[in-house]
């Protein structure tokens, strides 16, 4: 039973998923194929128009889209606590769905004890780092985002103070607010960080005052990693820039929106349901960004200067060919260790596993 | 002659209970017209009807000779009917005019209010302030606000509902004259009461209800009290007997200079009470109510506490002050309180369940923490049976038995305490004449075998009847008590006034009055 | 003329009884009214409401897993709600009973102890009516409003399982997720039946409705509480003590919140995170109310809710009803069955305008 696994075993696992982090993963074996075939997807928190749940609804429908009558989705919004997860992940499994996705960090204990009793049905989950032979995982390289993204702070910062909220210190919050200093210490090397986590991925009213209080602490570019776009809106309120994420957040922000770095999951849902579909289907391990255009950025705010919007398309050219990493050395840690040496970059299990901040970054992990 | 008021053939029903049946009268203009009945006969129900706060089943209601319909209070008072309720309606926080101002249908214009009070109550012999405050007002005061208000109306016919209830003697009387007054102009006034004294005084003719139909029409200046009464209960009224007190020398109750502050902010504070009771009598406790009669009980019967070092309150000569009232009766002492619903009784739950209230120790109903419902089932068995309460059985609920089962019930139940000291509060309140006589005589019974029982009451006539002594209360200070026989009705009066000469001009003390001045 | 609403002489025996079949008709019809104008068959959607949760076996073991808590939790509760001790903290009572099993959980947890789940339960027991105490002594002694208190100390106790989780318990090899370390076998109650969620933790609630039946029904302590919510001025005038019931009122209700809070971490969650309540503490309530404060009645209640609950997932998952649908449907059962139990104590009247 999955709950009998201990976490030592876990760590094994979680080590060796990073290093099969980019191919193949677990035992190949197909699930049952069904057609038509009924999807269902949890979703954290309410739909919304913008954000995080809003892009996994959009695989949703593309999923809709490309199969027609030949899929049928079902959506359950709002299931964040554990209890409930477990539930509706097996409630969709024994109602005859073929292909169940979780989406978010937040699904990880439930989908990975639902999948094992439910040995014929193909679970994704997204954020997950626990894959097994039914359950497969897909992840975006957000941090190639928020590098890009803190290149265009680094050059429209005046206080050379950023701020960064996110919903939970895990690894993938964790790095991209790291990569968003490093992009923007590469403009700058004085500029820092303040960090903010909100122990919630959906709190409007906590996020509004985070990012409220870290206009007063003085930081005038600030990006928000959760599932609203409130961290846009109230910084525009304050005449603070501001990073989307997820969705392209514009509209909240018309003013002082920089960017806001992109998810497009359409590939990975459409991938998955039409591997179900033929009877292809087995547990990956997917972990995508701007070069297989999971990440996307969208336009850049035309204030910024033209040779500002150059550099940063070279950069996200450099990224795709793998030129360019964020994290390259030199890295230090808050307490100035040298973490990665000059010349090599932090390994793919370090970033999947991103515990520690990096040097500039004001804050902690205890949340 | 047109009657000003005339009904007939009224009837009305509620569920299970014929309030009104074929109730027919006649009320002429200038005349002081008395309905007279128990509790019960359906005395309330009719002026509601005739007030159009109900509406009547059958029959008919005729005005000044025409039949009209009276659907809502609105349309009584248009008719010329004003009504004074037992209870008044009024807003503690304000002025006299503006209580007055909000109540009349006409627009709202304080000085000229405040001038047509003071007419009217130098008119009418009322002497009333319309700019103090009501909370300052005694009863009496407050009663006068209502009367006023009524008359501003111009009414031809005044509903009176047992307005004496709240009064001193002296009070009653200066109404009566107010009343007469009234009538002389020609108003008709149509007085609800069960005081027969009053009655023959004040009434020119008298329609006795008896379970809600006529008993008979009489003119109570010419008929006795005896055939009044027996009209009203249906047969001779019950008389109680008493022997000559044998009380012991040494009090089984003590009260020594009891001083205490009230715990509701319109309380009354108590100052310096002392009194004692012996085994083999009844003390009385007279005072209209609100002074200090409420927080004396709840001292006396433990539900107020003192602190451990007052020993006002003593029992067979031993401080109890800080003792509860489940220790208090441990003790021996049993009290009944005024509110039977919800003090005296839980009203949700059964006679049996009851019984364990203040019997659990005496009747052996608690083994091991549990409950024996056998018991408490006997126990309540046995009050049922030996006084008379009528009900169910032992698993009616308390709240479904009548004000006069119900006091029977919670009397009997203390009583089967063998309790050597017994206090009670209103004994008889609100109750038939039967009931009221069969508590009463119980209450002898009790002293006479030995228990010293305190009796704290309003009805004067009560105390007279069952008391060998009574003190009076009156703005939280208690006077001595007065042997029966050696004092009067109208020296007793005085005392529940204040013990002033002129009791008309200043009556007792409104529920406030003790602790705020004006 | 209006309508107004006076109290029964009686309580109707008739419409204790008929009441629950009168509220359910009632929301069956309105439930029907409310489909239609939704443009959704009414049968299909009362079936997938009320009846499709359960069956399948794995459906009975959601609904007994969730009733379970909520039962528990709502036996304690109504035994302060009979006193008129109004504990609205059993959710903050349920996470501190679940804290003090945890910490039992994660510091022997990896043994094979026999003793380690009964030493949980206890502790779950303590924790619980260790916060209830908080509020309890504050109202004995210093008079304070125990709703308000015990509401607040709700907060309280989330914030203080958010800093165990996020700090000093949090599992080191948890990628920085506010949660523990997954909790041992020897700290966990054994599945019942095969792969299903349902687990044996389910007879400590059976043996907690039997007790506080007995209590209910039998004790004189419970009857001292009974009059004082009943009737205050009753009790004094018995001299039964307030401080009593306040006491006896709270830690009921904590004992069994935070033995509740215990099966929980110790049952499907395996694991203390930031959320172990999807608002227990507060269903509970509703619970006891449902059921009429008796124990058989909360029984009913919490297989009620809970049912509820799974149905409108139900309607989510088969007929793609949005939550707030749902939701709506299960408040119309709920209002009416509070309403229809409002009429065994009272009639309706008409009267005229005064």
């Amino acid at each position: 039973m999955a709950r009998n696994i201990s976490r030592r075993e876990a760590l094994k696992y979680s080590a060796a998923t990073g290093a099969m982090a980019t191919g193949l993963a677990g035992v190949p074996r197909l699930v049952a194929a069904a057609d038509p075939l009924k999807v269902g997807i949890v979703y954290v928190s309410p739909i919304s128009e913008i954000g995080w749940t809003k892009q996994h609804s959009l695989g949703a429908e593309a999923i809709a889209d490309t199969f027609g009558e030949r899929a049928s989705i079902t959506a359950i919004d709002n299931v964040w606590d554990p209890q409930a997860g477990e539930r509706v992940f097996a409630e969709l499994a024994s109602t005859g769905h073929g292909l169940v996705f979780g989406t978010s960090f937040s699904h990880s204990t439930p989908i990975q004890k639902t999948a094992p009793r439910f040995p014929d049905v193909a679970f994704e989950h997204c954020s997950g780092l626990k894959h097994s032979r039914n359950l497969g995982t897909f992840e975006a390289k957000y941090y190639e985002g928020t590098y890009l993204a803190g290149i265009a702070g680094g050059h429209v910062t005046e206080s050379k103070k950023l701020g960064f909220i996110g919903g939970f210190p895990i690894p993938d919050i964790v790095g991209p607010g790291n990569a968003m200093l490093l992009g923007a210490q590469s403009v700058d090397p004085s500029i820092t960080c303040s960090v903010i986590f909100l122990n919630s991925w959906f709190d409007p009213a906590k996020e509004k005052e985070a990012t409220a209080a870290l206009v007063a602490q003085g930081c005038d570019v600030i990006c928000s990693m959760t599932d609203t776009a409130t961290g846009v809106q109230v910084a525009e309120q304050n005449g603070a820039w501001s990073i989307g994420y997820a969705s392209d957040m514009r509209q909240f922000g018309p003013t002082k929106n920089l960017t806001s770095f992109m998810l497009d999951w359409t590939s990975v849902y459409v991938g998955a349901a039409r591997d179900v579909l033929d009877g292809t289907w087995t547990s990956k391990v997917r972990w995508q960004g701007v070069k297989e255009g999971v990440v996307t950025m969208s336009p850049y705010n035309d204030q910024l200067p033209a040779g500002v919007i150059d550099q940063l398309t070279v950069a996200e050219a450099a990224i795709k060919d793998g030129s360019l990493h964020p994290y390259r050395g030199e890295l230090r840690d808050q307490q100035g260790n040298v973490r990665v040496a000059e010349g090599s970059r932090l390994s793919d299990p370090d970033i999947r596993g991103f515990n520690w901040f990096v040097e500039g970054m004001v804050g902690n992990l205890e949340g | 002659m047109t009657p000003r008021l005339e009904l007939r053939g009224i009837t009305k029903t509620f569920p299970g209970v014929l309030a009104n049946d074929n109730v027919s009268l006649a009320v002429m203009p200038g005349e002081i017209h008395a309905v007279l009945g128990e509790n019960g006969a359906g005395k309330s129900t009719l002026m509601k009807i005739i007030y159009g706060a109900l509406s009547a089943d059958e029959g008919e209601i005729r005005w000044n000779g025409e039949l009209v319909r009276i659907p809502s209070p609105t349309a009584a008072r248009h008719l010329g009917i004003g009504m004074v309720y037992q209870h008044f309606s009024l807003f503690e926080t304000v002025s006299v005019a503006e209580n007055i101002a909000v109540a009349v249908d006409e627009p709202f214009d304080l000085p000229a209010i405040s001038a047509r009070v003071r007419e009217l109550s130098e008119r009418y012999g009322m002497p009333l302030d319309p700019d103090r405050l009501l909370h300052h007002l005694s009863v009496g005061e407050r009663q006068r606000v209502e009367i006023v208000r009524c008359l501003l109306q111009r009414p031809t016919l005044l509903v009176l509902d047992e307005p004496t209830s709240v009064l001193t003697p002296q009070a009653a009387r200066s109404l009566f004259e107010t009343l007469r007054v009234i009538a002389a102009e020609g108003c008709s006034l149509l007085y609800i009461s069960h005081k027969l004294e009053e009655i023959r005084e004040l009434c020119d003719t008298a329609t006795i209800l008896r379970a809600g139909a006529v008993a008979g029409t009489a003119d109570p200046k010419t008929t006795s009290p005896a055939k009044l009464a027996a009209l009203m209960v249906g047969s001779a009224l019950p008389e109680t007997h008493r022997e000559p007190a044998r009380p012991d020398p040494t009090p089984r109750l003590e009260v020594r200079g009891l001083d205490a502050a009230a715990e509701d902010p319109f309380g009354t504070d108590l100052e310096d009470v002392s009194l004692a009771v012996h085994a083999g009598e009844i003390v009385g406790i007279a005072g209209v109510s609100g002074n200090g009669q409420a927080e004396l009980a709840a001292l006396l019967s433990g539900e107020r506490t003192l602190s451990a070092d007052d020993d006002a309150l003593r029992l067979d000569g031993e401080p109890i002050g800080r003792l509860d009232a489940g220790a208090r009766r441990r003790r021996g002492l049993a009290f009944i309180p005024e509110d039977r619903l919800g003090r005296g009784v839980v009203p949700l739950m059964s006679l049996r369940e009851n019984v364990v209230l203040t019997a659990h120790a005496r009747g052996g109903m608690v083994r091991g923490g549990m409950v024996r419902r056998d018991r408490a089932d006997a126990y309540a068995r046995r009050v049922i049976d030996r006084f008379d309460v009528r009900c169910t059985g032992t698993g009616a609920v308390a709240r479904a038995l009548s004000g006069g089962n119900l006091q029977k019930f919670i009397v009997g139940r203390e009583m089967e305490l063998a309790p050597r000291v017994l206090v009670v509060s209103q004994p008889t309140w609100g109750l038939d004449v039967a009931a009221a006589a069969f508590i009463r005589q119980s209450l002898i019974d009790l002293s006479r075998a030995g228990a010293a029982v305190l009796v704290i009451s309003e009805e004067l006539d009560e105390l007279l009847e069952i008391c060998d002594r009574i003190a009076v209360l009156y703005r939280g200070r208690l006077s001595e008590g007065r042997n029966r026989g050696e004092v009067t009705v109208e020296e007793l009066g005085l005392m529940m006034a204040g013990g002033s000469a002129a009791a008309g001009a200043t009556e007792p003390a409104g529920p406030a009055a003790g602790r705020t001045g004006s | 003329m209006r309508l107004q609403f006076e109290p029964r002489p009686t309580p109707s025996l008739a419409a204790q009884v008929l009441a629950p079949i009168a509220a359910f008709a009632l929301t069956v019809v309105f439930g029907s009214i409310f489909f239609l104008v939704l443009d959704l068959d009414p049968f299909e959607t009362l079936h997938v409401f009320l009846v499709r949760p359960l069956s399948s076996a794995n459906g009975v073991s959601e609904w007994l897993l969730k009733a379970s808590p909520l039962i528990l939790i709502g036996l304690g509760l109504a035994i302060g709600f009979r006193a008129n001790v109004w504990n609205i903290g059993a959710e903050g009572m349920f996470i501190c009973g679940a804290i003090a099993a945890g910490w039992f959980a994660l510091a022997f947890g990896d043994g094979d102890h026999a003793w380690l789940l009964p030493l949980m339960a206890l502790a779950g027991i303590a924790g619980g009516m260790a916060w209830a105490s908080v509020p309890a002594f504050l109202k004995v002694r210093f008079g304070t409003n125990e709703i308000l208190v015990t509401l607040m100390l709700n907060y309280v106790a989330v914030l203080l399982l958010g800093y165990l989780v996020r700090g000093p318990w949090r599992d080191p090899f948890g990628f920085n997720f506010p949660q523990t370390a997954l909790f041992g076998p020897s700290a966990l109650f054994d599945p019942l039946v095969g792969v299903y969620r349902v687990n044996t933790s389910i007879f400590i609630t059976l043996v907690a409705v039997g007790i506080a039946w007995l209590f209910v029904q039998h004790t004189f302590t419970s009857y001292r509480m009974t009059v004082g919510g009943a009737a205050p001025a009753a009790a004094r005038f018995a001299g039964f003590r307030d401080s009593h019931s306040v006491w006896l009122g709270l830690l009921a209700g904590g004992g069994c919140a935070g033995l509740a809070g215990m099966m929980e971490v110790a049952g499907p969650l395996g694991q203390l995170t930031g959320h172990i309540s999807p608002g227990y503490g507060f269903a509970a309530i509703i619970v006891a109310f449902i059921g009429r404060l008796h124990p058989f009645g909360i029984v009913l209640g919490g297989l009620l809710l809970s049912l509820l609950y799974m149905g409108g997932e139900s309607a989510q998952i088969m007929l793609r009803l949005p939550a707030a649908l749902t939701r709506t449907f299960q408040g119309a059962l709920l209002f009416f069955l509070l309403a229809a139990d409002f009429l065994i104590y009272y009639r309706p009247r008409r009267v005229g305008r005064r």
